[in-house]
């Protein structure tokens, strides 16, 4: 999965980046992360993190190793992070994450390229739209823009609220405010509905008062034109309460969600204000995928094609050379192993096929149920094993 | 409203959560019939039964699309679930309470600042409780009969849930202060909430509570 991740990467033309599992623990700002993270201390006790996430490292490289080459950065990683996971919550502490990050353009045509580029890796790994999977757009801005204008003394409390995904809560705030202020307050978290029904964004039209909300909204619209473009608006959820979990998303924000699982698969945004931590204004926008959870919904992959050859002294040598010359996964076991012995272990380690050597070729059979052997040349073996 | 999988809580809300889900039009009085099968179907809805504590977990997880639940289940486990309407039932009041005979003497020592000890079902919410005052507590965690705890001496108050306040006055407990009230809620998964947006909002707007509607 990995491997195939980063052939969608690299043919969209992303630059994979290392960085270190260790960061200082200034880097990571926000409060729920630098609680999540496991932490360490350095011989001049400076304390450290083992990195709880990929983009704050990221934009820590940019600023500091590629300042001098012209934007837009697009790099992709595929690296593990690290969270304490609380007991009992079947989460583990080392997720890997495979993300991409546009740095350096403000443009939201590269926030529908990266969707679009997620929803593609989605779809090469055989999940199908919309049965398997949807991403989930907001555009942060445009909710606090209208509270900005709206309401501004309510703001903070709303979005609270929101982000804690308290809908009751929003209800009982709108609630104590001027009538035409409420229905928007409680109606914008609740503009959700797939992104072809035009009928979302007429809506959250009506809403849109305010330079901010205006924006973000004309924005919202950019984004969802380039996604037709790219033919994945089909993947494609508005809901327009949705405000990211992050406080640094600025503009788009998405998640993924697959369908039977609660929990995201992948979750990107814009978050053009993450870089000036690090001296620098540079606008970004990127998504990560959580690789463990993604596995738990992809379609049982049938394993390889592989032959275990038992024993046969330096003539066992010979066969498995050439029989990998021939392109068979060949797991060559030097000990004589009886043919009960080998399927066995043939089963424990996926592979179908057990073989012994013999003169001019190989004696072939089933490894589950285990078969009777039969005699082959190599060139049959492989015509077999790899049909 | 159709083919969602609703988790519905043993015990003191149950009643209320049929009567809710069935003027919302689920069939949900199949749930009446046996009160030791886990799992029911009637038509394409199906309904799973657990502890009210346990229902934001199977929503959370999306092993079930919504569930009804006490806010004070919420309030102290924190789940990532979609809180979408106040149902306005099974109302009843978080406080903090202790023994008649030394309820001065507690109301000073928080006032002091002194460490109380604290017997409660919601370890979280005491905490929090007493961090938002700046008062510092050793809080025991049980699993039930909170109210024996300061008879025998084990705690010097409680944080507890209280309807009417009969067993309360029953063990000569008295109230120093509520910290919370709580009704009835219907969450949602994150992701259904979203790829099922139309199923979940319906069944929302059409369950009569306290709230606003869902739309």
């Amino acid at each position: 999965v990995q491997t195939r991740i980063r052939e969608r990467f690299r043919l969209f033309g992303f630059r994979e980046v290392l960085t270190p599992a260790l960061e200082y623990s200034e880097v990571i700002e926000e409060h729920g992360l630098r609680d999540a993270s496991y932490k360490l201390f350095d011989p001049d006790n400076q304390m450290l993190l083992l990195r709880p996430e990929m983009t704050t490292p990221i934009a820590r490289l940019i600023s500091q190793r590629l300042a001098g080459s012209p934007p837009p950065h697009k790099l992709s990683y595929v690296l593990p992070a690290y969270r304490r996971a609380s007991v009992g919550r079947g989460q583990s502490a080392e997720l890997y994450q495979a993300g991409v990050e546009v740095v350096g353009s403000p443009s939201p045509r590269e926030d529908a390229s990266t969707i679009a580029l997620l929803v593609d890796v989605l779809q090469s790994l055989g999940l199908s739209v919309p049965s398997d999977f949807a991403v989930v757009l907001g555009q942060s801005a445009f909710y606090a823009g209208y509270l900005r204008h709206a309401a501004p003394d309510a703001a903070a409390s709303v979005t609270a609220a929101l982000a804690a995904k308290d809908l009751v809560t929003v209800d009982a705030i709108a609630r104590d405010l001027p009538v035409d202020t409420a229905v928007g307050v409680r109606g914008i978290p609740r503009l959700v509905g797939p992104a072809t029904d035009g009928s979302i964004i007429e809506e959250a039209g009506r809403f849109a008062v305010g330079e901010e909300a205006r924006a973000a909204l004309e924005n919202l619209r950019e984004i969802l034109r380039h996604l037709e473009a790219h033919e994945a608006l089909g993947a494609v959820i508005l809901d327009l309460g949705l405000i990211g979990r992050h406080d640094y998303y600025t503009g788009a924000v998405y998640e993924a969600y697959a369908s039977g699982l609660g929990f995201t698969i992948a979750n990107g945004g814009r978050y053009d204000n993450l870089l000036k931590r690090f001296g620098k204004q540079m606008p970004a926008t990127g998504f990560a995928i959580y690789l463990e959870r993604l596995l738990s919904v992809l379609p049982e992959e049938v394993p390889p094609a592989l032959l275990v050859l038992v024993g046969g002294d330096v003539e066992g040598i010979e066969a498995a050379a050439e029989l990998r010359r021939l392109g068979v996964p060949v797991l060559h076991l030097s000990e004589d192993l009886s043919p009960g012995d080998a399927a066995e272990y043939a089963r424990g380690v996926e592979a179908a096929w057990i073989s012994y050597p013999a003169t001019g070729g190989v004696k072939l059979a089933t490894a589950d149920p285990p078969g009777e052997f039969v005699f082959m040349d190599p060139e049959t073996v492989a015509r077999t094993v790899l049909s | 409203v159709s083919g969602l999988r609703v988790a519905v809580p043993k015990g003191a809300i149950f009643e209320d959560a049929l009567s809710a889900l069935e003027r919302a039009g689920l069939p949900a009085n199949v749930l009446r019939e046996n009160g030791r099968r886990l799992v029911y179907q009637a038509g394409d809805t199906e309904f799973i039964v657990s502890r009210p504590s346990d229902v934001p977990v199977f929503v959370e997880y999306g092993a079930a699309d919504v569930g009804i639940v006490g806010k004070d289940v919420l309030e102290e486990h924190r789940h990532n679930v979609v809180e979408l309407k106040d149902l306005g039932t099974g109302r009843c009041r978080m406080i903090l309470a202790a023994p008649e005979s030394r309820a001065e003497e507690v109301r000073r020592a928080i006032r002091h600042a002194e460490v109380v000890r604290v017997a409660t079902k919601f370890p979280d919410t005491a905490r929090r409780y007493f961090e938002r005052m700046g008062r510092q507590a050793e809080v025991i965690e049980l699993h039930g009969s909170i109210e024996l705890a300061p008879l025998v001496g084990l705690a010097e108050c409680i944080v507890d849930l209280t309807a009417t306040g009969t067993t309360l006055r029953e063990n000569d407990l008295v109230e120093l202060d509520e910290i919370s009230t709580s009704t009835a809620r219907l969450i949602s998964n994150r992701g259904a909430y979203r790829l099922r947006h139309r199923e979940v909002a319906a069944l929302a707007d059409a369950m009569h509570g306290s709230g606003e509607t869902v739309g």
